[in-house]
């Protein structure tokens, strides 16, 4: 206990920080990977065969490719192709990117949920089939995807521990912990306060998720 | 329902639609060439498609450099599958037991390496293991934290497919005076592998992903290879795309694996 008392008095801020900063960077990440991932979705349903190849193409690289060697790829390969991305951008487009193609791939299955009659009933009502998927197949799915979307939530928050790969002016907690295990002999008491954060963050967003899937839920 | 829900939706189109739709698909096939052809230019203006940058391709001994760090992979992960399975049906035991004695420290364990990041685990094993006095060699730096991570979501996906056996099973089996653990090992523990093949199939997949790390602790695994090559030929571009490659294609494959034992037997 003595341990960690001193960890907090010598790091206390620097832990508030890096706290704040995973936040930051899952919040980052998470909005506009969500939001490509229903675009993705929704031009995967139109019927343009090479749209709809590439873009299966697309989910398939970013849901299979380890998040570090994009990462990497992103921050040391492409100023090679004089494209030079600042670090934190860099880490936010990585997790963004493996965002979207997971939530392209839980959206597209909670679209297969759906009944076709409803699609053949908004047909029939005379609703363009753009409207229908507006107003009848995203709804539906998106409100049948927030149990796999809290996951991804939780997995998008750990995977912010890859921005320690990275050389960040900012210190998240995992960069943050394996600087104080390199400066000093409190890495155990620092790793069990990070880990602390960690789980108390997951538990938060599991909650959040469990009570916004009670309201969202659609019974069958 | 045998038609997809992109037949129901655009599936009988008229005259009118369908030459639409003829229209804009070239205009997608030119737009998306165009793209293609402005990611090849760069490339080109950028250098990158010289021949000093892929001839090194053509050398057998690339490849077996490559295969040898894919063979690390393959070794680290494979492990840390077996003891992620055989550690998790023990956390599951625990999870499941009715003693809270048993049952509370089993959830706390769950949580507690299921909600940190593998990453971390592995900067433990590597920066402050070895201040305590405890050395692994660079193979278990890597391949214990990731057992130990996915041995907690094992757990859980365990939990799931004991709980989707009918209630009767157990009920049953109890009734013909089995004990507890043939309860358990011989009659739901069975039919809940079936359940969750896929899932852990898929499991692998993350275990994959997170050997990835193995530079970190430098063991040679296939990024690392990567890098001792990036460092021989000063070829970044062209080796990270191939070992993203493939990744890919090995990631790829386990998934298809997976969707293959996901459906459904006749």
């Amino acid at each position: 206990m003595n341990e960690v008392s001193r960890l907090l008095a010598d790091y206390g801020p620097a832990f508030g920080q890096a706290l704040f900063l995973t936040w930051k960077l899952t919040l980052l990440s998470f909005v506009p990977g969500f939001v490509l991932g229903v675009v993705v979705t929704v031009l995967r349903l139109l019927p343009l065969p090479p749209l709809r190849w590439v873009l299966t193409v697309y989910v398939e690289i970013f849901r299979n490719i380890p998040s570090v060697a994009l990462l990497i790829f992103i921050v040391f390969a492409l100023p090679d192709l004089n494209v030079v991305i600042d670090y934190e951008p860099s880490v936010v487009l990585t997790l963004a990117l493996v965002c979207s193609a997971f939530t392209a791939d839980y959206l597209r299955a909670g679209i297969n949920t759906i009944p076709g009659g409803q699609i053949e009933a908004a047909l029939s009502l005379g609703l363009r089939p753009l409207r229908v998927i507006t107003a009848v197949v995203l709804p539906q799915a998106l409100r049948s995807v927030v149990q796999p979307m809290t996951s991804l939530l939780i997995a998008l928050m750990l995977s912010t521990s890859l921005a320690s790969q990275v050389p960040f002016p900012g210190r998240e907690l995992t960069a943050l912990v394996s600087k104080i295990a390199n400066d000093s002999a409190a890495g155990m008491a620092a790793f069990a306060l990070a880990a602390a954060m960690y789980v108390a963050t997951g538990l938060l967003i599991a909650w959040a998720g469990a009570a916004l899937e009670k309201k969202a839920r659609i019974l069958r | 329902m045998s038609r997809s829900l992109e037949d129901a939706l655009f599936g009988a189109p008229s005259p009118r639609a369908r030459a639409v739709t003829r229209a804009a698909s070239v205009a997608a096939a030119a737009v998306l060439l165009l793209l293609a052809a402005g990611i090849v230019l760069r490339f080109h203006s950028a250098g990158q498609l010289d021949a000093r940058f892929w001839s090194f391709f053509v050398w057998p001994t690339t490849w077996t450099f490559l295969a040898k760090g894919l063979l690390g992979t393959v070794a680290s992960a494979a492990m840390a599958a077996v003891i992620a399975l055989a550690l998790g049906l023990v956390l599951v035991l625990g999870r499941l037991a009715r003693p809270r004695l048993l049952r509370w420290p089993s959830i706390a364990v769950i949580e507690f390496l299921r909600g940190t990041p593998t990453l971390l685990l592995i900067y433990v094993c590597f920066l402050v293991l070895p201040s305590v006095g405890i050395k692994l060699s660079t193979y278990w730096m890597l391949t214990l934290p990731i057992s130990l991570s996915t041995a907690a979501v094992v757990a859980e996906v365990y939990r799931a497919g004991v709980l989707a056996v009918p209630r009767g099973q157990t009920d049953a089996a109890r009734s013909l005076g089995l004990t507890e653990a043939q309860v358990f090992f011989l009659v739901v523990f069975p039919q809940a592998l079936r359940y969750i093949v896929p899932a852990l199939v898929a499991q692998l997949v993350i275990v994959v992903k997170d050997t990835t790390f193995g530079y970190v602790v430098t063991y040679g695994e296939l990024m690392q290879n990567a890098k001792v090559l990036i460092a021989n030929y000063h070829a970044l571009v062209p080796v990270y795309l191939v070992v993203a490659l493939l990744y890919c294609l090995v990631n790829y494959a386990i998934s298809g694996a997976s969707r293959r034992l996901g459906r459904p037997m006749h």
